[in-house]
């Protein structure tokens, strides 16, 4: 994809990684590079600029990650019907632009796009885990801080986590993404434990709120060739957005998804409804203030998010799930933030406990 | 009026209403025949501070939505109908920001209608009430009897299994139940 960075910073303990020798190769002199002793600074907003997020969006910093690299799904909650999800955070901001995005929110003290030059200690937490609980599956994703392969073409680091992935049969790896930048992935062999998910939205709300993502349908012909390269693939349509028309424009998405991998292919689909904190609304609205997708029919839900009011949001839910359960062969699909009272009524059966989730995320498909 | 005196009299408005300076700011920032339109209508219907604000929101809000200049949402029938006539102006401002939030929430509008309506159609016997969430914000219909003798309660109880039918439907309803 196409980067717009403004300037990279470089940790001095970071300058001989081989993330940071493959990031100067691929950018310098195009972009300017800084090194420093410690880019921590380099990662928090400019309160001055107009955008601070945006300029942080355009500044790569190469550091070490302090913590672990390994956390539960920020958005798990005993309120919701919760799918397992693990996080593995190998980056923190994305160079795309979505005006809905809730890392606008979550990294607003510190939105420079970090990009981490020891992600190779992930691979002792990852093997911990495995080792740690034999019997058990584990998803894994490295989605949900950055999008996993927005900026692989320069790292290259898919491809080790991949082969990482491939020796350990109890987990699985979810690589998720608004890109079509999957060439990095064809040339390896995944052995069944990655899977590649696409978040894709009706072509209205690419147009009007997913800068520089990938368009739809060139993320629907990437899973394709990652299918036929020996991957899994799987498909968020999240956030699903009520504006007038999406009755029709999001089973017309679900119809092409099953237009382009068969439904027995599909690993699983998450369906989610725009969801905002008080916070990230005003933050959004202030960076995309014409944007009528941030201009629903919203109201305050006991959760304190905004979400389009009950019985239009699980009205296209049912479509969509409809649309899916005619497919002619199951399609595991599932609600993201949602209580399992909406599960309920949506699939006529009860939410799976995060546990079972887990195991049918890892194995179906 | 000139752009000048616009702002001038935007600006004076403003000021003896005490209203926040990014309200101003917003205000002042929107095309000349918008920015007029809104103070024809905030001194025909004396909008108070927080009618003020709340007004400029919802124009805002409806102007992306539809694409549209605040100056013609404002020269709708509806709303030049509460800012032109002549009753109290308390009532009239309440009446206009009503209206734009119908217009800026017409989905809702119409399903709180329905419901309403459906509600209405049950004929409950005093004594019980259904609650619907505020907003529809949940999928949860909350039914309250009240009952002071256990008589009563028995009553009310037998009124309501015969209303079983039209309260399940309530509840599909607020599912989201696209045969409704
Ligand atoms: S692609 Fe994902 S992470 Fe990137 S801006 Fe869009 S929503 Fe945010």
């Amino acid at each position: 994809m196409n980067f717009e960075l403004d300037e990279i910073f470089i940790e001095e303990d970071s300058r001989a990684s081989a993330l940071a020798r493959r990031v100067i190769e691929a950018l310098s002199p195009r972009v300017p590079i800084r090194f420093v002793a410690d880019a921590r600074a380099a990662t928090l907003a400019d309160r001055n600029a107009a955008d601070p997020f945006g300029k942080g969006k355009r500044r790569m910093v190469i550091m070490r990650r302090r913590g672990a690299f390994l956390m539960g799904c920020p958005a798990a909650s005993a309120r919701y019907a919760c799918c397992g999800y693990l996080v593995l955070a190998l980056a923190s901001n994305c160079p795309m632009d979505c005006s809905y995005c809730f890392l606008q929110d979550y990294l607003a003290d510190n939105p420079g796009f970090q990009v981490y030059s020891n992600y190779a200690d992930a691979f002792a937490e990852l093997g911990r885990l495995a080792a740690g609980s034999p019997e058990r599956q584990f998803r894994v994703g490295t989605g949900e801080f950055a999008d996993s392969l927005a900026f692989d073409s320069i790292t290259g680091v898919a491809r080790e986590f991949v082969e990482f992935f491939a020796a350990h049969r109890n987990l699985t790896l979810e690589l998720k993404t608004k890109t079509d930048e999957i060439d990095g992935l064809l040339s390896i062999e995944p052995r069944g434990a990655t899977m590649v998910s696409w978040t894709v939205s009706p072509e209205r709300v690419y147009r009007t709120s997913e800068r520089r993502t990938a368009p739809p349908s060139a993320r629907l012909r990437a899973a394709r060739c990652v299918l036929e390269a020996g991957y899994r693939v799987a498909f968020h349509l999240d956030p699903i957005i009520a504006y007038p028309g999406a009755e029709d424009d999001y089973p017309r998405l679900a119809e092409e998804i099953l237009d382009t991998v068969a439904p027995e292919k599909i690993s699983f689909v998450s369906m989610g409804s725009l969801r905002m904190t008080p916070a990230l609304r005003t933050a959004a609205r202030r960076r995309f203030p014409d944007d009528p997708m941030l201009l629903g029919e919203d109201i305050l839900c006991p959760d304190g998010r905004y979400r389009a009011f009950t019985p239009l949001r699980l009205r296209l839910y049912r479509q969509i799930a409809d649309r899916f359960s005619r497919a002619g062969a199951p399609v595991q699909t599932y609600l993201c933030m949602e209580p399992a009272s909406v599960h309920r009524r949506i699939f006529a059966a009860e939410a799976p406990t995060p546990a079972d989730a887990r195991e049918r995320l890892c194995c179906a498909g | 009026m000139t752009t000048l005196e616009a702002e001038q009299a935007i600006r004076a408005l403003a000021g003896a209403r005490q209203l926040q300076d990014p309200y101003l700011k917003r205000w002042l920032a929107r095309e000349q025949a918008e920015r007029v339109a809104m103070l024809d209508a905030a001194r025909k219907l004396r909008l108070r501070t927080g009618q003020l604000a709340v007004a400029l929101d919802l124009l805002e809000e409806i102007a992306v939505r539809e694409g549209a200049g605040i100056d013609s949402i404002l020269s709708r029938e509806n709303l030049q109908r509460l800012i032109e006539s002549k009753g109290p102006a308390p009532a009239r401002a309440s009446a206009f920001i009503a209206e734009l939030r119908a217009i800026r929430f017409p989905r809702l509008g119409a399903t709180l209608r329905r419901l309403s309506a459906e509600i209405s159609a049950l004929a409950l016997p005093s004594g019980v009430n259904v609650v619907l969430p505020k907003d529809l914000n949940s999928d949860e219909l909350v039914i309250r009897i009240s009952v002071r003798s256990p008589d009563e309660f028995d009553r009310l109880m037998t009124m309501l299994a015969e209303k079983r039918d039209g309260l399940a439907r309530l509840v599909r309803m607020l599912g989201g139940d696209d045969e409704l």
